[in-house]
């Protein structure tokens, strides 16, 4: 492997959160929590922005350990048609989405660039933001994609720790680190306004894993001044395949963890998934969390069939519908916000500079 | 009071208020109803005509005697604010633009020279352009010359409740100024409202210190209270700040008194 970007090791970067991170006691951790608060009232207000994920396809390429989709699996495959995408889409906004995150795996033939361009295209013409999760991409990809309407993506590096990343990524293009970490970076390039990034907690020791995401974080913010990113805390959920974490996450660390990001980062945004718990996202929203899914379904094409449709990435903890979910939110005084961007902003090159 | 003048419009309040933040859209509303305020700034990003819950113009459009100032929060760049703009009047049919530029999503400062852009055209398109400025007294002058109807320069960074930390660019600011100067982000209290009223600041916006106050309804109250009494009290003449002591009996009034 070529040599780690100098960033990835430099402890200045995350100096400031590993004392934070290595507290244990129970005082430290409520003095935190009332600071992370604070922080966030005061930055972002009351508000907790919403999105949900949209599983277009689950082909995949790559041999990763811990995914349900890893090219092993015996599951069926499956993807959207545009058809189907277009009525996933609709039954989403009938519950208010208007940000929706689209997912695939690693490239294939039958779920490919081309594929996720269009439906970008396509989702771009019905909700108002559209950001992508799916394969690494080249610069010119990634800029026909933004050209699209895609405004966000997000990629997790899933370990920090290169020697453990060789060995959970058994085959496929996802086993090269440094493709993998460059990828924010050609995608703010490319055009794409917003990157979220984050370590899949659980695969690694955690404190390490931690800190290399918050270099991550101040890396892309002050190389790419005019970016958004935003930083997701995924803990590894039970899935097909039946990967069992090397490291335990509880929730005390994740906690401290968010609180610590918060406080030491205090203007992006922090994202919390479905895949935790009703009990623990509501206890962190607006304790540094900022961002969150909602009536997530992990399945292609869960939305408008939830019943039939096949089998999930993994299994989610929250389940709660988006009333529910809100209905929590506003009982927190807490604003649940489905709309928090315009398609004025989506602004394609001028011809002249397509490429 | 005498009217505060944007373009052809006239604002017996100088409370403007921001609408972001609040823990709900009814929080929101009893705070504006609460300032008195006249004029309230909206993103064209909440805009949101397909679901009334999540929607902050709608509820907003129907107070009476309310005007709109959309913003163009979220644009990163000139041709972005202005394709934001006539999104915007076409929406709300509001001739008022706050234009707000921040390329920067995480600090939201202001881009001097993308603004510049912006409101050079929006102004030659006949909008009441008011827009959101770094403390910068050339700024001011050339946004003034371009046509805007006030500029608002910012108090300190956006949400961070710093006050008045650009204080003395204001004063310069205003000094120079021939269109409104409006203070605009980082106020956290009542009493700081009232010292850049005092300072001469035509109006104040205030957003976050009222949408994260445990009671929103009443802060907006007592902002508008504040403003009123620091616009009274330039009115009436502050006393001039002195080093040293000054008598409140004339020291020298025997001279010429006669012998």
């Amino acid at each position: 492997m070529n040599a780690l970007p100098a960033w990835l090791t430099d402890s200045r970067l995350s100096e400031d959160i590993e004392p934070l991170l290595r507290q244990t006691d129970d005082e430290s951790l409520e003095r935190l929590a009332a600071e992370a608060q604070a922080v966030t009232l005061r930055r972002f207000g009351r508000i907790i922005s919403l999105y949900a994920p949209l599983y277009l396809s689950n082909f995949c390429s790559s041999g990763c350990v811990y995914c349900g989709f890893a090219s092993d699996r015996t599951s069926p495959r499956r993807k959207l048609e545009f058809d189907e995408i277009e009525r996933e889409l609709r039954a989403m906004k009938k519950i208010g989405i208007g940000d929706v995150l689209l997912l695939t795996g690693e490239r294939t033939n039958a779920a490919g660039f081309d594929y996720l361009r269009r439906s970008v295209e396509l989702t771009a013409r019905i909700m108002p933001r559209v950001a992508i999760e799916a394969f690494p991409m080249s610069v010119a990809e990634y800029r026909a994609l933004a050209e699209c309407g895609c405004t966000g993506l997000t990629i997790y590096q899933e370990t920090y720790d290169p020697e453990n990343y060789a060995k959970l990524h058994r085959w496929g293009p996802k086993q090269d680190f440094l493709e993998r970490l460059e990828t924010p970076e050609r995608a703010i390039t490319g055009g794409i306004r917003s990157v979220g990034i984050g370590a899949l907690l659980g695969l690694s020791e955690p404190i390490g894993e931690a800190l290399a995401v918050a270099r991550h974080a101040r890396h892309l913010c002050r190389t790419y001044w005019k970016a958004g990113v935003s930083v997701s805390f995924p803990r590894i959920r039970p899935q097909e395949g039946s990967f069992q974490p090397a490291y335990v996450v509880n929730d005390r660390f994740l906690a401290r963890m968010i609180m610590a990001f918060r406080t030491a980062m205090p203007d992006i945004d922090l994202v919390l998934s479905t895949r935790e718990s009703s009990n623990f996202r509501d206890g962190m929203a607006g304790l540094g969390i900022t961002r969150m899914s909602i009536a997530s379904r992990t399945t292609v094409g869960g939305y408008v069939e939830a019943e039939t449709a096949g089998a999930s990435q993994f299994e989610v903890s929250d389940d709660r519908s988006a009333e529910e979910f809100c209905a929590a939110l506003r009982a927190k005084n807490l604003e649940p916000v489905f709309k928090n961007w315009d398609a004025a902003y989506n602004n394609p090159l001028p011809e002249k500079e397509r490429a | 009071m005498n009217a505060l003048r944007l373009g052809s419009y006239t604002f017996s309040s100088r409370l403007i208020l921001g609408t972001g933040k609040f823990s709900s859209v009814s929080a929101m509303i009893e705070a504006v109803r609460a300032s008195g305020s006249q004029l309230v700034t909206v993103a064209l990003r909440r805009f949101n005509r397909e679901q009334a819950e999540d929607d902050l113009f709608g509820p907003l459009s129907e107070i009476e005697g309310l005007t709109l100032m959309p913003n163009t929060s979220g644009a990163a760049t000139a041709k972005e604010a202005v394709k934001a703009a006539h999104i915007s009047r076409e929406l709300s049919g509001s001739p008022f633009i706050k234009v707000e530029i921040h390329p920067n999503p995480h600090h939201l400062m202001p881009d001097p020279i993308e603004t510049y852009e912006a409101c050079k055209i929006l102004a030659a398109e006949e909008f009441i352009v008011m827009p959101y400025i770094p403390a910068d007294p050339v700024l001011a002058k050339r946004l003034e010359e371009v046509g805007c109807s006030s500029v608002m320069p910012l108090g300190s960074a956006i949400g961070s409740g710093q006050g008045l930390s650009t204080s003395a660019m204001v004063q310069l600011i205003i000094r120079e100024s021939s269109i409104p100067v409006i203070v605009d982000a980082g106020l956290r209290s009542p009493s700081e409202a009232c010292a850049a009223m005092e300072m001469g600041c035509e109006a104040v916006l205030v957003n976050s210190a009222i949408a994260v106050a445990r009671d929103p309804a009443a802060m907006a109250g007592a902002f508008a209270r504040a403003v009123e009494a620091g616009y009274d009290a330039r009115n009436a003449g502050l006393m001039q700040r002195s080093g040293s002591a000054v008598a409140t009996s004339p020291l020298t009034s025997f001279l010429g008194a006669g012998s």
